[in-house]
């Protein structure tokens, strides 16, 4: 009965395949989700490729999930992967279904699976990789995952003591969940730029872990990030298996290490959680047999799709598209410092607003007071539009954060906001979306390019 | 004005920290003093003008009950004499008899109030929250666990939304001016009036709330808005 509801879903879910290619309709998960319907067991009953890699935590997960199936695809191994579907478990059955002709076969040697923080009680009894990453484990959104202590617990009960683990020894949250399981440590030593004491609101591992003594960093990147010592019990950040160093933004290198040997690797782009993303890759590859000669060969024909960060000139002014996921303090607290950081004058637009909320409820804003909106305050940002269902909230922040009253430009309706930009000669602007934004964001970036280009005629 | 912050190492979620660093910026009188896990409180020696704890995490209630266990005796004398507590999201669970959570999480806590706290792990609650104290109106969210259940007096009557729990319309624990809320928000920023009152009781009348007619602008955008029943008020 069991083996005839999964033949039953596999067909429909396939039949579904075809039905959407013909409309036009690829790449949704609904091939998943129906074979969910049909058969609950389906993710547990699908054939799998001999070998799967896993991907979750909080952040980095699509980028590293890229990376690895361009560097295996170059090796000749035959990937299936979720990178462009979901992450939950319909996403992972739409991925797998694409690797079998057939109900009992799979032809994919490899899979590459994103999995979502939250999804591991409902992925991990039915599919057991043999790798898992774990990039990370910070604050997201409060409504669906709490706090990151919560995710890691979650994680913890429901991986199996038989997959191998590869974590980040920079971040105590992810590097200590599900104590089951063995496990290799990747790390970055110190970085020009790195702190001792946190400059950022949430900070998230301020206790050891073993005894809740106060835990003193050594170096901190940012946030909880960094090698910690416990002041009472002597407990450390652990040792790196693969470590980053001589990280060098001006020649976009860096050296990665293991007890294998060494190579200098090209960095991706200039963001320090892309030097992550590229060493957790080398850790797989390196983890996987293959030699740091051969991947930082296949690393050097990758490249990042440049979805969250876009520069356009228009006018006299150069526009730039910054994605910050919307009710995420960590996310947004990155790009700001991030900004922060750039040289030069900068205009910016704050609408990281949740438009599904607003026309639901109302957005829980809480996460305003987690988010480090003091990076925002410097005397090379000009001015700061705050629009949307709520710029008033974003005005309070940002008063409350020390920009000046005068620089803060509040308007609700966004595209009516946008016009009073000074967009003056050689500056930057930076137009802050959020995810659920991006058609929307479109228009407003046309009409910030249109009234650019407007101003610099005049 | 001393105001005692009670573990920020663990209790700083949902930017409930927030709070009492509004009544300093509004109030230079305010000293704001953390104590830390590990630390003898403020309160033990001394009657500090407010005692504040907010949102915490699982590992972080169990923490914090350890810590407070040896000063329970005092925490009631100090409740009893009508000193000045604000305690914020689920660090309210604190102070009531126990926590059990359908993980099969158990946690005896303090015992001050006869509430329950019952958690759903997988099944977060998330909400708006309209209420009243006194004449003011009250505004925020809630975004938890789960609910606790008991006979105690109510901080808020809620207007819109859930209080205690999904069949209760009081919101919060209130005993003398020991107070105690599951909104968020952060509370005291969502609130000027609220915040101004609270200040009053502390001894600062006379203060000006930081940015107070930004902070007064958005608070009657959200009381309306949340009061508008077209607003949802449950998140699903
Ligand atoms: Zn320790």
């Amino acid at each position: 009965m069991n083996k005839l509801r999964y033949l039953i879903a596999f067909i429909t879910a396939k039949l579904s395949v075809i039905a959407l290619r013909l409309t036009g309709h690829p790449g949704t998960n609904l091939p998943g989700q129906l074979a969910l319907r049909i058969c609950p067991d389906f993710l547990g009953r699908i054939p799998k490729p001999a070998r799967i890699i896993a991907v979750t935590g909080t952040n980095g997960k699509t980028t590293l999930t890229n990376l690895l199936c361009d560097l295996l695809e170059q090796t000749g191994e035959k990937v299936v992967s979720n990178r462009y579907g979901s992450n939950l478990a319909s996403g992972i059955v739409t991925a797998l279904l694409s690797g079998c002709p057939l109900p009992g076969r799979q032809s994919a040697t490899v899979g590459v699976i994103e999995i979502d923080e939250r999804s591991a009680p409902r992925v991990f009894p039915r599919m057991t990789p043999q790798l898992l990453v774990i990039t990370n484990l910070f604050r997201d959104s409060i409504m669906r995952n709490a706090h990151p202590a919560y995710i890691a617990d979650l994680l913890s009960r429901y991986i199996p003591a038989s997959v191998k683990l590869i974590v980040n020894a920079d971040d105590l949250i992810s590097c200590r969940v599900a104590p089951q399981c063995e496990r290799e440590y990747f790390g970055i030593g110190p970085m020009p730029g790195d702190v001792i004491e946190c400059v950022n609101l949430i900070n998230d591992m301020r206790i050891c872990p073993v005894c809740h003594g106060t835990l003193r960093y050594d170096y901190r990147r940012y946030h909880h990030i960094g090698r910690a010592v416990c002041t009472s019990c002597g407990f450390s950040s652990p040792d790196c298996d693969y470590a980053g160093s001589e990280v060098d933004f001006d020649k976009m290198t860096m050296r990665i290490s293991d007890k294998g040997g060494s190579a200098v690797y090209t960095l991706l782009n200039d963001s320090v959680f892309n030097c992550y993303n590229l060493l957790c890759a080398v850790a797989v590859m390196r983890s996987l047999g293959f030699d740091h000669g051969q991947i930082s060969e296949l690393a050097s024909r990758c490249s990042i799709v440049a979805t969250r960060h876009e520069s356009i000139k228009a006018g006299d002014i150069t526009l730039v598209m910054q994605m910050a996921k919307e009710k995420n303090a960590l996310a947004c607290s990155r790009a700001f410092d991030y900004v922060a950081g750039r040289e030069g004058e900068k205009e910016i637009v704050l609408m990281m607003n949740c438009l599904g909320d607003v026309k639901h409820w109302s957005e829980n804003v809480s996460w305003l007071y987690d988010c480090d909106f003091e990076f925002l305050a410097r005397p090379d940002i000009r001015c700061i539009v705050a629009t949307g269902a709520r710029a008033l909230d974003y005005r309070l922040r940002l008063l409350l954060a020390g920009v000046e009253e005068e620089k803060i430009i509040c308007v609700e309706d966004e595209m009516e906001a946008v016009s009073r930009l000074p967009f003056v000669k050689g500056d930057q602007v930076y137009l802050f979306y959020g995810t659920d934004s991006l058609v929307f964001a479109q228009k407003v970036r046309s009409r910030i390019e249109e009234l650019a280009r407007e101003a610099a005629e005049k | 004005m001393k105001v005692e912050i009670l573990f920020p190492e663990v209790a700083n979620l949902y930017g409930d920290l927030m709070n009492p660093e509004y009544l300093r910026r509004s109030c230079p009188d305010i000293e704001l003093i953390g104590t830390s896990l590990r630390d003898r409180p403020l309160f033990a020696d001394e009657e500090p003008s407010l005692i504040y704890m907010g949102s915490v995490t699982e590992e972080g209630i169990t923490l914090a009950v350890e810590a407070l266990t040896p000063y329970r005796e005092r925490l009631a004398e100090l409740i009893d004499s009508g000193r000045l507590f604000l305690i914020t999201g689920n660090a309210l669970d604190i102070f009531g008899e126990d926590i059990s959570a359908d993980s099969g999480w158990t946690q005896q806590c303090l015992g001050l109030f006869p509430t329950h706290a019952k958690y759903k792990m997988m099944d977060r609650y998330n909400a708006l929250y309209v209420g009243s104290f006194g004449d003011m109106d009250i505004v925020g969210f809630k975004s938890l666990f789960g609910h606790s259940f008991g006979s105690v007096e109510p901080l808020f009557r809620t207007l819109r939304g859930d209080g205690l729990n999904e069949n209760e319309k009081g919101e919060g624990i209130r005993k003398n001016r020991f107070m105690a809320t599951y909104v968020t928000g952060p509370l005291l920023i969502l609130n000027p009036p609220f915040t101004k009152w609270l200040l009053a009781e502390m001894g600062a009348a006379d203060c000006t709330l930081a940015f107070e007619d930004a902070a007064m602008e958005l608070y009657r955008q959200r009381v309306s808005q949340f009061k508008d029943p077209s607003t949802g008020i449950v998140y699903h």
